[in-house]
């Protein structure tokens, strides 16, 4: 049903639901991500909101538990009356909350680097495909440390579909995966005794880790309890943004390799003007990462497509979404007709300040292949 | 009488109404189907899920109270319309998302027909998330066919048709899954050590 209002005749909220854990073993990073969106919001109610309506957030704390996601996506849409939600940060997440929106037609914003191979009419994905990220780390990590990896990750989808696609990027760079393990998404210090003694065994060249939430800490700290090297033998991540080393401490994660679209201060003037207004709101220690960066420019997309089309119906607001473009904080960014974002392409180090230098980056955004149909 | 089709002879049904003249016909004529019926009212938060149809009265709390989340129905449901002369109100009905719906006063031709439908549809949207499902699987085993392939062209000089052919003839020989043992040759060619 189209719930077309003529300008001027309301001056209701524009509700949107926001899905992201405050607690629990993911809210190092959701919180980060929650963090994003309300900025974003606040930035547009501040300027006027879209025809003088405020962009009212209607939030829950699914608790990093993954069935809490499909039961408040469904009660967002079916109680709140609410068509677009803004959430999520693990695949196991949003496979939960997949089935409500495809069913109800709404559109989840999903500001997440996942495992491609996916597509729905009701999600627009705003993080990296595994084409944006792991095929040019791989090749940097061949080309600076070795052949040799060694796969550790938390014991969920995307971990396992992500070493999946990793594995072929692998092969076909002409280097090999000599050790693989996974621990629980819980997993504790001494759960990660056996993966180091395995890799001082296994003598890899570099660690290539999908551990995510609360776990990340523990592993960067076994291994430098482990006395491991990150000149040598670094440890490479497409997951462990400045939130999870400011969790472990600037030292444990120095050293440490991580590619993303977005670190704090690599997109110049933009970026500058974002980062000093997330410090403002959330203090001078706080900083931005890759999935504040995704949770934030989203809500600016939402809101220009918002603007045009001045309809919350998802029929009537998705075609002005897809192909729309914006100069978010990483740099240009547009949304193609696969639902998927052209983003930048960096590989940054983390150093003695939390910060990550930027060591490689693409010249302009690549467009996102999920089904990696133009990669071996 | 009507010919019942097997699919919805002998289900067990929910019945979530008042038991008034209308609701005992509805109980009556699903009966006649030798239907097991349940009956509730008024209708309990969760609603039961463990039966194959549930005809609910579009109460306001209805999709809430429906066990489980849109878009993954556990059984056919089928929505009682109000009478005639209350209002209706269709974003209720688009919540609850149901495979039928059906008119006071209800018949017994109404009956059977909201009862067929509502198991087709039913039927046919789970067949239809399954291909989904299957269609997912084999996007993903098919880089590890692609590679499984490449392995088998160079180690064992095979012709790309050849070494399809020996993989899927090996996949039905061992009744797994073309990319399952896509997967195993990759593996095993990589434990092996060759390149």
């Amino acid at each position: 049903m189209a719930r077309l209002q003529h300008r001027g005749m309301t001056s209701e909220p524009w509700r949107v639901g926001v899905l992201f854990s405050t607690t629990g073993f993911m809210a190092v990073i959701e919180e980060t991500q929650l963090r994003g969106t309300l900025l974003a919001i606040d930035e547009i109610n501040a300027a006027g909101g879209i025809d003088e309506r405020e962009i009212m957030p209607v939030l829950y704390n699914p608790a990093s538990e993954t069935s809490a996601f499909g039961h408040y996506a469904k009660r967002l849409m079916v109680t709140d009356d609410i068509t677009t939600i803004f959430g999520c940060y693990t695949s196991s997440s949003r496979k939960a909350v997949l089935p409500v929106v495809e069913r109800l037609n709404g559109l989840l914003w999903y500001p997440t680097l996942y495992e491609g191979f996916e597509f729905s009419p009701n999600v627009i994905y705003t993080g990296a495909a595994p084409n944006q990220n792991s095929v040019a780390l791989c090749r940097f990590l061949i080309a600076n440390y070795g052949l040799r990896f060694y796969f550790i990750g938390s014991d969920y989808i995307y971990p396992r579909e992500s070493n999946r696609i990793m594995r072929g990027i692998i092969r076909s760079n002409g280097g090999e995966v000599a050790g693989e393990r996974y621990v629980g998404l819980r997993a504790k210090p001494a759960d990660f005794l056996p993966v180091m003694r395995d890799i001082q065994e296994l003598r890899p060249d570099v660690i290539f880790s999908t551990v995510v939430g609360d776990a990340t800490v523990a592993l960067y700290q076994a291994c430098a309890d482990a006395g491991l090297d990150p000149k040598v033998t670094p440890i490479a991540s497409l997951t462990t943004t400045e939130a999870e080393i400011r969790a472990m401490g600037f030292d444990v994660g120095e050293g440490h390799i991580t590619a993303a679209p977005y670190f704090q201060g690599s997109g110049g003037e933009r970026d500058a003007s974002f980062v000093s207004r997330y410090k403002k709101r959330y203090g001078e220690d706080e900083p931005t990462n890759m999935c504040v960066e995704a949770a934030y420019f989203q809500v600016h997309i939402f809101a220009k497509a918002l603007e045009a089309t001045n309809s919350m119906d998802t029929d009537i607001l998705r075609p002005m979404v897809l192909g729309s473009s914006l100069d978010a904080p990483q740099g240009r960014v547009s949304i193609d007709a696969s639902h998927h974002t052209s983003l930048w392409t960096r590989i940054g180090r983390a150093n003695r300040r939390g910060q990550f230098e930027v060591l490689q980056q693409s010249r302009s955004a690549v467009l996102a292949d999920p089904f990696m149909i133009g990669c071996g | 009488m009507t010919r019942l089709p097997t699919e919805v002879s002998g289900l067990d049904v929910v019945v979530a109404a008042a038991r008034d003249a209308s609701g005992e016909t509805l109980i009556r004529e699903l009966q006649r189907t030798r239907a097991r019926v349940r009956h509730f009212w008024p209708p309990p938060d969760p609603l039961p899920s463990d039966t194959d149809a549930l005809f609910c009265d579009l109460v306001p709390s209805l999709p809430a109270r429906l066990p489980w989340l849109p878009g993954e129905p556990k059984a056919a449901l089928v929505v009682l319309m109000p009478p005639t002369e209350t209002a209706l109100d269709l974003d209720l009905l688009r919540k609850a998302a149901p495979e039928a719906v059906l008119h006071r006063p209800f018949t017994a031709p109404a009956i059977l027909a909201a009862l067929v439908l509502a198991r087709s549809r039913f039927a046919y949207e789970r067949r239809l998330r399954g291909r989904i499902e299957r269609l997912d699987m084999t996007l993903r085993s098919m880089h590890s066919v692609e590679r499984a392939k490449a392995i088998l062209m160079g180690a064992r000089k095979m012709q790309e048709e050849d070494a399809y052919r020996f993989i899927r003839s090996q996949a039905m020989e061992r009744r797994v899954s073309v990319g399952a043992v896509a997967t195993a040759i990759v593996d095993a060619h990589e434990l092996i050590g060759l390149r």
